[in-house]
């Protein structure tokens, strides 16, 4: 009876900590939703603490009245879904020869791949070769550079390996080069590697703002970090403090805008637990 | 053979991306020993030999830089790295199944966000005059703190918010590890009499142990790559004595002062540091009898 007892004081406690740590990891969350949806005056007075009151949606509409924001929406779902789009091509194309055991020199290619893990030779000599190439000031910038994520075409390529044989073989026997085998055989069964790793270069795309920030100085080609970072961070009251008044009111605009930022993440969410959990397993593993 | 032709073809454009955007820049820290000059190029700027590198190190910058970097990746370590554990430990322990998967998918809701919109919630929650915290300190009765430009709070700002951002990401790796347990383990142990904390203690937290010190060797090895995007976000020139770490310093340096040869040589140390630890981690690792990564 003792031990009955104490088992369940045990996990009480466990569960009531779990739902802190919840409430903790959401509220910063569902605080900034409420604030972009209340009237202003309950805003300026601090009476938001959870939930919205006087619940209306021109924060919404001021950000969309605001050309920067919806411009840099338009600019960031262009280069994500084409930088996506190249992410994925090259990542799927490359990791077949790869899988293939019998593919010429794979040891040293592989070798070669994975030592770039390990040799980051820092952010000056990066720039100088997307500079030397000319491709700043261009989506060229955002999307060839990091091109193939390392870890992903070893995921990819390690998904390519523990694919069946069969109907590959088939193909050979009947004739087929290597090029169909990859686009009519390998690429469509490998749906659920892509899903997880389109996953992890969307996210890489949609959230980025260091790369467009030191690629890119042309302010209307800014992709939507990089107008949050000078909106939310370098351009308010929050650091000086002093300017009270003027930065409370933008502060439903702010959080809108951070709120919109998110819908497209927040969209994918639900499919991310299932392709996600599998792509950090795998790179995980691989490690 | 035509098959190896056909797979080289495939592999070309891999093969030209590593070479001139993962090698190409490792050839290109060759500036690092040259004065570099933009008319004349990598090749032609004149070498220099140790020149920056000696700079750096006698320059008064060295030892704060190195002592942030240090003291950032030390923090963020000892505080940062037990915690998925225990989460995915105690996400394990509940047994209420709907609450379980709730939370474990609360938890990790912060990585799908990008680090501007992390910053501007702290920024948010800690400001003087709306954020939530300092509304809530004054309703305490105590006086209202100015965390961001505050260098004794930097690296708890920095190290609390890294958490709330990762913490719930890093727990799926070791709830994975946690559900390849067998159960067959834990019904014996408890035909043996052994309570809930008893078979936590002595099968979850064993078997996990390899994954553990898996990651650990990983974090070991990234202690000194700093989230450099986050401290650019989060400091400000008050708070540069404690969280200007080398990654800030050498975007600094190079990309906002054009200082390119000195920039890459401290970003060359940086990368020969945290390559050094990586190995001793992983050779550390290895002599205690665990497993290494290689």
């Amino acid at each position: 009876m003792v031990g009955e007892s104490k088992f369940n004081l045990f996990g009480v406690i466990n569960a009531l900590l779990l739902i802190c740590v919840g409430i903790i990891t959401v509220y910063p969350i569902i605080y900034i939703f409420s604030i972009s949806i209340s009237d202003t005056a309950s805003v300026v007075q601090g009476k938001i603490t959870l939930f919205p009151r006087g619940i209306n949606f021109d924060a919404y509409l001021e950000v969309l009245k605001d050309k920067r924001i919806p411009r840099a929406y338009l600019n960031t779902i262009f280069y994500t879904s084409f930088g996506t789009f190249i992410n994925l091509l090259i990542t799927a194309i490359a990791a077949y020869p790869l899988s293939r055991p019998n593919f010429i020199w794979r040891k040293y290619w592989m070798l070669g791949i994975v030592l770039t893990m390990f040799l980051n030779p820092g952010i000056i000599p990066n720039y100088l070769v997307v500079q030397g190439l000319g491709l700043t000031d261009s989506v060229w910038a955002l999307v060839i550079p990091n091109a193939i994520w390392t870890m992903e075409l070893i995921i990819l390529k390690s998904f390519y390996e523990g694919m069946s044989d069969q109907v590959r073989e088939a193909a050979l026997i009947d004739g087929a080069s290597e090029y169909r085998i990859l686009f009519n055989i390998v690429i469509p069964l490998s749906k659920p590697a892509l899903a997880s790793i389109a996953l992890f270069y969307f996210m890489g795309h949609w959230n980025s703002y260091f790369l467009p920030m030191i690629y890119l100085n042309d302010s209307t080609l800014y992709p939507l970090q990089v107008v949050l970072r000078d909106m939310l961070i370098f351009d308010d009251g929050n650091r000086s403090s002093l300017v009270e008044a003027a930065a409370l009111a933008p502060q439903a605009k702010k959080n809108a805008t951070i709120i919109l930022s998110m819908i497209p993440v927040l969209m994918i969410y639900p499919f991310a637990q299932k392709y996600f959990a599998s792509g950090v397993m795998i790179g995980a593993e691989k490690g | 053979m035509k098959r190896d032709r056909q797979l080289l073809v495939l592999f070309l454009p891999c093969l030209v991306f590593y070479i001139i955007f993962r090698y190409g820049p490792l050839f290109g820290l060759t500036i690092a020993f040259k004065d570099y000059n933009v008319f004349e190029g990598i090749f032609g700027s004149k070498w220099v030999g140790f020149k920056h590198f000696a700079n750096f190190f006698s320059s008064s910058d060295f030892l704060l830089l190195f002592k942030n970097t240090l003291a950032l990746g030390f923090l963020t370590l000892l505080f940062g790295f037990p915690i998925p554990i225990l989460l995915a430990i105690s996400l394990n322990e509940l047994r209420v199944k709907w609450l379980k998967k709730s939370i474990q998918t609360l938890t990790y809701l912060p990585a799908f966000l990008s680090i501007v919109i992390i910053c501007s919630m702290v920024m948010d929650f800690l400001s003087p005059s709306t954020g939530l915290i300092n509304k809530l300190m004054v309703a305490l009765g105590f006086e209202k703190i100015y965390f961001m430009i505050m260098p004794e709070w930097f690296r708890t700002i920095y190290v609390a918010s890294d958490i709330w951002a990762t913490a719930g990401y890093d727990a799926i790796i070791y709830l994975a590890a946690v559900a390849g347990i067998s159960p067959t383990l834990y019904e014996a142990a408890k035909v043996d009499g052994c309570s809930r904390w008893k078979s936590l203690w002595n099968i979850t937290l064993p078997s996990l142990m390899p994954t553990i010190l898996i990651m650990f060797i990983l974090k070991t090895g990234k202690m000194l790559q700093i989230g450099y995007e986050k401290v650019l976000l989060l400091y400000t020139p008050t708070t540069y004595e404690v969280a200007d770490v080398f990654s800030t310093y050498v975007y600094r340096k190079g990309l906002v002062e054009s200082n390119y040869s000195y920039a890459a040589a401290v970003g060359m140390f940086e990368a020969l540091i945290a390559m050094i630890m990586l190995l001793s981690a992983n050779f550390i690792s290895k002599k205690a009898g665990g497993k290494g990564l290689w």
